[in-house]
């Protein structure tokens, strides 16, 4: 009776071998983890990964052998409800923030995970990109409503830092930002930001419970409207952020005049325990989809120091070649969208990518392996005078159907 | 009498005259209620408006009742057969009617039912019948399964008990179609009896399944069949009956398997007659999409895993779209393999095949792709080996076969061959030049012409980087170079490797799958060739990125620098031979690398997909090389891969120079500020809304205004061809028609209807997705869809499956969602059933049917208290819901159980013990019983006392410090402190002094674990025969029945003759002050007893004289005379006095008539009188008066 269990090799891609199991409820065993590494075995931030999923689940049992090279996991029932972690600062929040959005909506009560630790770096998705974009895409599928956030900062120094930085801004426009930005006042937030290496900021990521996904149809991206971002700087000059700005601003004005980019200085408490800036730019197209680039200072003491002036200029690149790639879905979020079209109803669900990233062909294969699905891949070729970035992928599958059983029947 | 009845006088209607007018006219013109509203308006005005509140409230009620949610359509275009089960008790004429309804629609015979019998019974459908047999465990597997349910119920008998049984299984597992059949009404001979057994029947039918649900009667029998008339309607209702979609079978896929194979080795099953077999199962996909490789349970068997699926065609096939209307003789198909009907008749250890002479041609197709192999295996008289050294495989219908020594002969040479592709650079300038991930390809491009130092130096790096990524492509490369080129004879040799290790490991894969490629990269190739004519450099650089995908998946985040690496390499060597030879070179990589994008295209699905399989193959290669040694090889690229960063990061692709005003024109179009689309533009739309709305009239200067939209399209007409237009005209009038419903329809839609339009939406869209693909690639995106006829292979199934297999029992292959094949806790809710005799005992072991399976599990019963603790209960409630938790299955919640006690055998009584349905899947659950500890003091001071006996260390008192306490009495306390000794002793304080006979207590609630244990019924695996006698643990109270076991009954409950001694109570004593204190009334009263009395206050007797005496006696004597005398004077009297009231009444009453005649003498006298006067009156008053 016990269901047969899948075997892989080595530590790359545990995330989405975890998070696949625990979804499917298949057993998995990964062999040879560093197993030739002069260190061999799981390092700290996988096993404090693992350590977070089991505080998530109920019932799971984890086999690690004496050297950390063999791991087997049953997955047990996911539990949910009020978590408390603290992340290892050799990864950011985002990596273990990744996993959580997939596998928050399948829980048995709803998710309220407190996260310590890095909120950015280099080699993970931010905190901030993926409020900003991973949460869009959730609710397309439906994972939406009161206690659906991931919360991440806001202050009033941004609206001035705005408005500065706006010369032609009208009053209504100013009014309307300042109204906005009152609101997200009246909900206070504890939220501190903490950078690479040191770490020292918190996220709160809420998630709300579904039975089931429903289908999605997202094919037509729409054209660009509006282009936000957040420069933020810590344990820096505040005037850090304000060069960030312009420089991106250089370059993304050449396209679209509809640009803000609030800055961000937090201050004392706030700041986490090291310093360093960075930007998140997220570009909204008319149907609601969102792409975003972000790019962070190199952290202290590890490489050569970044001018914000280039920084601010790389990242907007950045976020012209995300828009190249184009697509529904921007390329850090196209595993977690193709995770919930598979969880889907048994009906068909497609959706328009870029090129498909390295991470997202293995997330492909790993879905097949769990679910038994495969994706029907269609490349869209763009049309000769047309000026809309390079080719587009038409991901279309079929759900399998699959229905929370975690979630109680009253 | 029968003369004299009347006849009553006919109707006559009328031909002429106002009536028949007035009927002609009504008849011409059909007045309706609107007429009538609109003649007589105030009959219908709004008398009441409350009145007419309420009957709108309840008509919508009404309405909104019927409202179902709305589910996705998900049956597909040709459906699989109806299973159509027919249930009943023994005896009462089910394989009867099965024939009979077999005949009607097929017109053949089939004596022997045995297994589902599919038939087509119209041009659309097609019928699976399947008798149920009177044990439990057909009954419950078949309810799950049944579309339609014939429930045969004997009139003559009346209901039994395995009727209700099956109805109540069928309300658990989703309830089917249901329809009742009386048969042996034959039996009745009184016309008033038949008539009112119907009405009962029907009316009992009614409450169970629905009112009015349909109960048809089978009169009699005619030569041993039911009358054909009868049976012909029974069948019209089956074609026309229409179905419910059920939530567990919408939701899972699965077989009624008709047709079963043993495809083990039979070497194997002559050594180990035990093994487990390998078993190929038959049957229409139903429910939903089946995946390969999935779980499956098979009810009575077990949970497997699919080793392989495919579909076959159709063995009973639904008759092409013609127009006439009824079927010919030939498409009214029978397929009915088990009963030995449609090819395959089973016997006891040999399949025999029947090819009847009007189905030969159908049967050979279907017959063809497994019963080959089936025969093949049974005919086997030597081993593989041998064959396989014997057979030969030819790669085309024309060419010659190969031996396998013949590869084994190339094999070395292959090798060598392998890493070295010779590049025909001239031959083949124009197509497929080079695709390949690496630039060492390319470079050997180069090479053709340049060095042999060139081409070893790239070999080297080539084996160095090789993964398996793009050996598989370099072999896609090569078959597909073949196909264009013609067979040159490594390229062959390199095929026929290939084939085989497809024919190994590619087993979902369609067979053919790469020479279809071949056609399809063919296409894509001349495609790709006008757009390379025609794209500019810049527009197809993100392919690029998709084909450094292949790198990056390596591990390496840089791959891109080592690509550049290679490229600096190469240039460096080549800048040895001449400085301007680089530029040539990048002339080269570029136009490669342009053709490789193009390349990369078609091939995504194989790049995500495809690679696994060919990575394996590959690594199967290199470890098989030396035969006898291997070759050590570091294999790094794989190594860095497998425990490479895990990041989601995209690196973006190198070659974007951003600062490049080309590389910004590129994306232009993406923001709003960009060029829209044609039919987004604001101008073409603002045109457009000037076409539709263009031609007006302003009323108030009279002023005409034209739209331009004729001459605009003649203009289009010299432009565009008339396909265009045609277009346009479309587009525009769908636009139109949008903008009228929008404005028109959409006020009236509620939500349901917007759902409901939502899921017709996705109904469409998931048909027409993959409705253009052949179903070989169809299956792999969507799964089997129900409807197919598949072959299922499981590999592990136990032996005496096969052995003891026997058709007249249904074989269902469910499939198992996601984590349905796991087991855990389950929480349930459950309610005895009302029918069940006796309640149910926690931890007695219990049969369920729940999802697919039957299991024997041990539940524990309880009950939610107020404060929500999970307290155990010993025996379910009886009128109640209690929870259940149990180790079983996962299933999802919601789903519906029934739960019996035993399947063995069958009980008068009704077997059904409890239904109910899953709540919760939870891992941790609390379930407490209550558990009372029990201590005596043994030391009282005022409120405190010390306490021992009920704890046994100083440590568990520790645990409970503070924890209340209680006596028998009420007295309530707390724990305080333990004391040294004795050991388990403690201090504890009451509200109130002790006694030492008082007992105390501790009321605590301890958690109980679920006893795991999960045991699935395998009634199927039990010798024919016995299939019915399937028993697993027995409860306690079994096992102590069996072995004899009697528990020694504890003395204080045993009962002995009760023995009471006599009471004795102390006088009351009431103190002298109280008393004196008392009222008189409530005072005891002391009266002294009674002394003697006096002597002189008694009174002396009397003593007579004897003359006295005498006297006296006389006396006495006298006055008894006398009393009599006086007695016989008083009765006389009284004789007299009745007779003289007697008397007196007489006189009274002819006084009375006397008086009443005169008085009648009188009143006559006195009324003539009256008259007179009046009448002298009316004449005139005479003078005198």
């Amino acid at each position: 009776m016990a269901s047969h269990g899948l075997t892989y090799e080595g530590c790359n891609f545990l995330r989405q071998r975890l998070v696949l199991s625990a979804l499917s409820g298949k057993r998995v065993k990964i062999k040879n983890i560093r197993s030739k590494d002069d260190e061999p075995g799981l390092r700290d931030f996988e096993a404090n990964f693992i350590r977070l999923l089991d505080k998530l689940t109920n019932g799971s049992t984890i086999e690690i052998n004496q050297t950390g090279t063999v791991l087997v996991y049953q997955p047990g029932l996911l539990y949910g409800g009020t978590v408390e972690h603290d992340c290892n600062p050799q990864r950011s929040i985002g990596y273990y923030l990744e996993a959580l959005l997939m596998l928050g909506p399948f829980m048995k009560s709803p998710l309220k995970a407190t996260l310590r630790g890095v909120t950015n770096d280099l080699t993970d998705p931010t905190v901030d990109l993926l409020k900003s974009t991973a949460l869009p895409v959730m609710k397309k599928f439906g994972i939406d409503g009161e206690g659906f956030d991931i919360k991440v900062r806001t202050s009033w120094y941004s609206v001035f830092v705005e408005m500065q930085s706006n010369p032609g801004m009208d009053k209504v426009a100013m009014h309307v930002i300042l109204y906005l930005n009152l609101s997200l006042v009246l909900h206070p937030q504890v939220v501190k930001r903490g950078m690479a290496p040191g770490g020292g900021g918190e996220v709160v990521f809420t998630c709300p419970v579904r039975k089931t996904v429903r289908p999605v149809q997202l094919t037509d991206p729409g054209k660009i409207k509006r282009i936000r971002g957040v420069a933020y700087s810590v344990r820096v000059s505040p005037q850090m952020g304000n060069r960030i700005v312009e420089s991106a601003r250089g370059i993304l004005n050449q396209f679209l005049p509809d640009i803000y980019i609030y800055t961000d200085h937090m201050k004392g408490a706030n700041s986490g325990k090291s310093p360093g800036f960075g930007l998140t730019l997220v570009a909204e197209t008319l149907n609601g989809y969102f792409l975003s680039a972000e790019m962070l200072s190199t952290p202290q003491g590890q490489g050569d120091p970044i001018l914000p002036e280039d920084l601010g200029r790389n990242c907007a690149k950045l976020l012209l070649e995300e828009i190249y790639r184009g697509g529904c879905v921007d390329s850090s979020n196209q595993s977690l969208a193709l995770l919930l079209m598979t969880l889907g109803q048994q009906d068909v669900s497609k959706v328009l990518l870029g090129p498909l990233s390295p991470y997202t062909i293995e997330f492909l294969r790993h879905i097949r392996d769990f679910f038994q699905i495969m994706f029907k891949i269609e490349v869209q070729k763009p049309l000769e005078d047309e000026r809309k970035g390079g080719d587009k992928v038409l991901m279309t599958c079929v759900g399998v159907g699959y229905s929370n059983i975690s979630k109680t029947l009253k | 009498m029968d003369g004299k009845v009347k006849k009553q006088k006919q109707h006559q209607q009328k031909h002429s005259g106002p009536k028949a007018e007035k009927k002609k006219l009504k008849k011409q013109n059909g007045s309706t209620e609107e007429d009538e509203r609109k003649r007589n308006p105030k009959a219908f005005a709004v008398q009441s408006a409350v009145r007419m509140a309420k009957t709108f409230h309840r008509a919508q009620d009404i309405k909104t009742k019927k409202h179902h949610v709305p589910v996705v359509d998900r049956t597909p275009l040709e459906p699989p057969p109806i299973v159509i089960v027919v249930v009943g008790p023994p005896k009462v004429g089910k394989s009867t009617l099965i024939r009979c309804l077999i005949k009607n629609f097929t017109r053949q015979k089939l004596t022997d039912i045995c297994g589902p019998v599919t038939i087509v019974s119209g041009k659309k459908r097609r019928l699976t019948f399947m008798e149920c047999n009177n044990d439990i465990n057909s009954m419950i597997d078949l309810a799950k399964v049944a579309d339609l349910v014939l429930m045969l119920i004997d009139a003559s008998f009346g209901f039994e008990m395995e009727t209700f049984e099956f109805l109540n299984i069928c309300q658990v597992h989703g309830f089917p179609r249901i329809m009742g059949v009386l048969t042996h009404l034959d039996a009745f001979k009184n016309n008033k009896t038949l008539r009112k057994t119907k009405k009962n029947l029907k009316h009992r039918f009614w409450t169970e399944v629905y009112q009015g649900a349909k109960l048809f009667y089978l009169s009699g029998m005619v030569y041993g069949e039911y009358q054909n008339q009868e049976v012909k309607n029974l069948g019209r209702f089956i074609s026309v009956m229409k179905f419910r979609p059920l939530v567990w079978q919408t939701s899972h896929p699965y077989i009624l398997a008709d047709r079963i194979e043993d495809l083990t080795d039979p070497e194997r099953l002559r050594t180990d007659p035990k093994c487990d077999r390998t078993v190929s199962l038959y049957g229409y996909l139903r429910g939903t999409h089946l995946k390969n490789k999935g779980q499956v349970h098979i009810p009575g068997v077990g949970d497997f895993q699919m080793s392989d699926v495919n579909f076959l065609p159709d063995p009973c096939p639904l008759p092409g779209t013609q127009k006439k209307r009824a079927l010919n003789e030939k498409e009214r198909l029978l397929y009915a393999p088990m009963a030995g009907v449609g090819g395959v008749v089973y016997d006891k250890d040999a399949v025999y095949i029947d090819l009847p002479a009007n189905h030969v041609k159908q049967l050979q197709e279907e017959v063809r792709p497994t019963t080959e192999l089936v025969q093949s295996l049974i005919e086997t008289h030597v081993t593989l080996d041998a064959k396989m050294a014997a057979s030969k495989v030819s790669l085309f219908s024309g060419s010659a076969g190969l031996d396998p020594t013949d590869i084994s002969e190339q094999s070395g040479v292959q090798e060598g061959l392998r890493e070295i592709h010779v590049w025909d650079a001239h031959t083949q300038t124009q197509r497929r030049k080079v695709v390949f991930t690496g630039l060492e390809e390319e470079e050997d491009d180069v090479s053709g012409s340049s060095s042999d130092e060139d081409d070893d130096g790239s070999d080297q790096e080539n084996q160095e980087e090789e993964d398996d990524l793009s050996t598989f492509l370099k072999e896609v490369r090569d078959k597909s170079e073949k196909a264009t080129k013609g067979s040159t004879p490594p390229v062959k040799k390199r095929k026929l490797e290939e084939m085989q290790g497809e024919e190994e490991v590619i087993a979902e894969a369609p067979a053919f799958a790469d020479s279809e490629d071949e056609l399809e990269r063919g296409e894509a190739d001349s495609e790709g060739e006008g757009e390379a004519e025609r794209a500019g450099d810049s527009g197809h650089c993100s392919k690029e990125s998709e084909e450094d995908s292949d790198d990056e998946e390596d591990g390496d985040e840089d791959d891109e620098s080592m690509e550049e690496e290679i490229g600096a390499d190469d240039s460096d060597e080549e800048e040895e031979q001449g400085t301007f030879k680089w530029k040539e070179g990048l002339q080269q990589k570029a136009s490669a690398a342009f053709l490789r994008h193009q390349e990369a295209a078609p091939n995504l699905r194989k790049l995500v997909y495809g690679s696994v399989v060919e990575a394996e193959d590959s690594e199967e290669e290199e470890e098989e090389l030396g035969g006898l040694f291997r070759v050590n090889r570091p294999q790094k690229s794989k190594k860095v891969q497998a425990d490479a960063l895990d990041c989601s990061h995209f690196n973006p692709d190198i070659s974007h120079n951003w600062e490049l005003e080309e590389m910004l024109n590129s994306i232009r179009d993406c923001f709003v500020t960009g060029q829209w689309e044609e039919g987004q533009d604001a101008a073409t739309l603002l045109k457009e809304d000037e076409e539709l709305y263009g031609d007006f009239e302003d009323l108030e200067t009279g002023k005409v205004h034209k739209g331009t939209t004729g001459e605009q399209d003649q203009a289009e007409v010299k432009m565009d061809d008339e396909e265009v237009q045609k277009n346009k005209r479309l587009e525009k009038k769908r636009r139109l028609k949008e903008r009228f419903d929008t404005e028109y329809d959409d006020g009236d839609a509620t939500y349901f209807d917007d759902l409901k339009e939502e899921m017709q939406k996705q109904a469409e869209l998931n048909r027409a997705e993959f409705e253009d693909m052949d179903d070989e690639s169809r299956v792999q995106y969507e799964g089997f869809r129900p409807g197919m006829y598949v072959r299922l292979e499981i590999s592990s199934l136990p032996c005496e499956f096969v052995t003891n297999f026997d058709p007249h029992y249904p074989v269902i292959i469910g499939g198992l969602g996601t984590s349905e094949g796991n087991v855990g806790y389950l929480q349930m809710r459950l309610k005895k059933h009302r029918w069940y005799e006796r309640i149910l005992k926690t931890r007695d072991p219990l049969i369920l049917s729940l999802g697919w399976r039957r299991f024997q599990t041990i539940p524990l019963y309880h009950i939610e208290d107020h404060n929500g603790r999970h307290r155990l209960l010993k025996y379910t409630p009886q009128h109640m819901h209690c929870g259940a938790s149990i180790w079983g299955p996962i299933t999802p919640q919601g789903t519906g159980f029934l739960a019996v006690q035993s399947v063995s055998g069958v009980k008068a009584n009704f077997r059904i013990a409890a239904t109910g349905v899953v709540l919760d899947l939870d891992k941790s659950v609390t379930i407490v019983k209550k558990l009372k500890l029990i201590g005596y003091p043994y030391k009282i001071f005022q409120n405190t006392c010390f306490i021992k006996g009920m704890f046994n260390t100083v440590l568990e008192v520790a645990k409970f410090e503070g924890a209340s306490i209680r006596t028998v009495s009420g007295v309530r306390g707390q724990i305080k402190k333990a004391l040294s000794t004795p050991p388990g002793a403690f201090r504890a304080t009451f509200e109130d002094r002790l006694l030492m006979s008082d007992i105390v207590f501790l009321r605590s609630w301890y958690p109980v674990s679920i006893p795991q244990l999960y045991n699935p019924v395998t009634s199927l695996l039990l010798p024919v025969g016995q299939k019915d006698s399937w028993s697993g643990m027995r409860t306690v109270g079994q096992l102590k029945h069996d072995l004899g076991v009697r528990n020694k009954p504890s003395i204080d409950s045993l009962y002995k003759p009760i023995t009471r001694a006599p009471r004795h109570f102390n006088p009351l004593h009431i103190p002298k002050e109280l008393q004196k204190a008392l009222p008189f009334k409530s005072k005891p009263k002391l009266l002294q007893p009674k002394g003697k009395v006096p002597r002189d206050l008694k009174r002396a007797s009397v003593i007579r004289e004897p003359h006295e005496r005498k006297v006296a006696e006389l006396l006495r004597a006298l006055s008894t005379v006398h009393h009599y005398k006086k007695k016989v004077a008083q009765r006389a009297h009284h004789a007299k006095h009745k007779e003289f009231l007697q008397q007196k009444e007489k006189d009274e009453e002819a006084k009375m008539k006397r008086m009443k005649d005169a008085r009648k003498k009188l009143y006559r006298i006195m009324g003539q009188k009256d008259q007179k006067k009046q009448r002298s009156s009316l004449k005139g008053t005479p003078q005198d008066d």
